[in-house]
């Protein structure tokens, strides 16, 4: 019962990773999008990628709506600094264009519905 | 050729230390650069571009010529200057200076109004905006239903519309179109 105070008080304080407060954090989030959506027009010209610029900012919104939900600020700070990380890359055109066309490809599999595609994918 | 550039910079000289008092900034600049221009070209601006300012400028090379050596008095500075404030014509200032040289880095001139009309149609066009809903006074947030990420796109609208950055203390305070006019209007110093 003690334990689990003191293990409560404990992690109230922990160390943050870049932002103390929730202000902080918000501030770096938004200029995370607009640093990205500034960039989206020349990423679009440099990879030469299939898709347009609207396209793109969707793509951008759909990233950040991913996270909404986030409370965390250490999570919030890390989602940031990946992020940028990204952005870097693709700012610098260490990737290529597979890499970017990444973003737009689904990293699941929808399941198989019907009969013939269960039968094909062996009843799974 | 020489002599007639430094004169005409001389003239400038004394133009710009007169009007300089009076001129607002975007005109001061107009002139810095249009002076700029006719120096760096080295080329006699031709009879077909000459200007009120350069009818200025060569009637105080005139006065110049006439009467040398001869110092002006308080009285008559000031005499001239209120001449020269009382026949300033902005918007026929602006027209005749874009008329025979281009500024590429000046803007056009803003009223109030013009500011209304330009962020109301940005906004209009933003297409998670509902026009009939949209006034001077709904709030992006709670009344238009829109979200922090969105408010970002709209100032970052709103930055490339009138070519300056929007900070983002400034920005998050900007939360109506009515404080996006009365910002853009204390940034572009309007106060009509």
């Amino acid at each position: 019962m003690a334990s689990r105070e003191a293990v409560r008080a404990a992690v109230r304080q922990v160390r943050p990773i870049l932002s103390a407060d929730k202000g902080e954090a918000r501030k770096r989030v938004l200029n995370l999008y607009k640093a990205w959506y500034r960039q989206i027009p020349y990423v679009v010209m440099d990879y030469d990628i299939p898709k347009s610029v609207e396209q793109c900012r969707e793509k951008l919104r759909q990233e950040f709506e991913k996270h909404r939900h986030v409370t965390d600020i250490r999570v919030i700070d890390m989602l940031v600094v990946k992020g940028q990380m990204e952005l870097k890359e693709t700012v610098e055109i260490w990737k290529q264009k597979g890499h970017v066309m990444n973003y737009f490809k689904e990293t699941e599999e929808p399941k198989p519905t019907d009969f013939l595609s269960k039968f094909l994918a062996g009843h799974e | 050729m020489a002599a007639l550039v430094q004169g005409v910079r001389g003239a400038l000289a004394i133009s710009s230390c007169l009007l300089r008092a009076t001129l607002p900034r975007a005109t001061l600049v107009g002139l810095q650069q249009k002076g700029i221009h006719t120096n760096l070209c080295g080329v006699t601006p031709s009879a077909a571009l000459l200007t009120s300012r350069n009818e200025s400028k060569v009637a105080a090379q005139r006065w110049m010529a006439s009467n040398p050596g001869v110092k002006p008095t308080v009285v008559e500075i000031k005499d001239r200057v209120l001449r020269v404030c009382k026949e300033f014509d902005k918007v026929t200032r602006l027209s005749l200076t874009r008329q025979s040289i281009r500024l590429y880095s000046d803007k056009a001139p803003l009223s109030l109004e013009l500011i209304r009309d330009r962020v109301l149609l940005v906004l209009k066009l933003y297409d998670k905006i509902q026009p009939e809903k949209l006034t001077l006074e709904t709030h992006f947030l709670n009344d238009l239903g829109l979200d922090s990420l969105d408010h970002v796109e709209i100032i970052m609208a709103m930055e490339d519309e009138f070519g300056f950055e929007i900070p983002d203390g400034d920005a998050e305070r900007l939360l109506r179109p009515a404080d996006i006019v009365r910002y853009v209007a204390d940034k572009e110093d309007i106060y009509e």
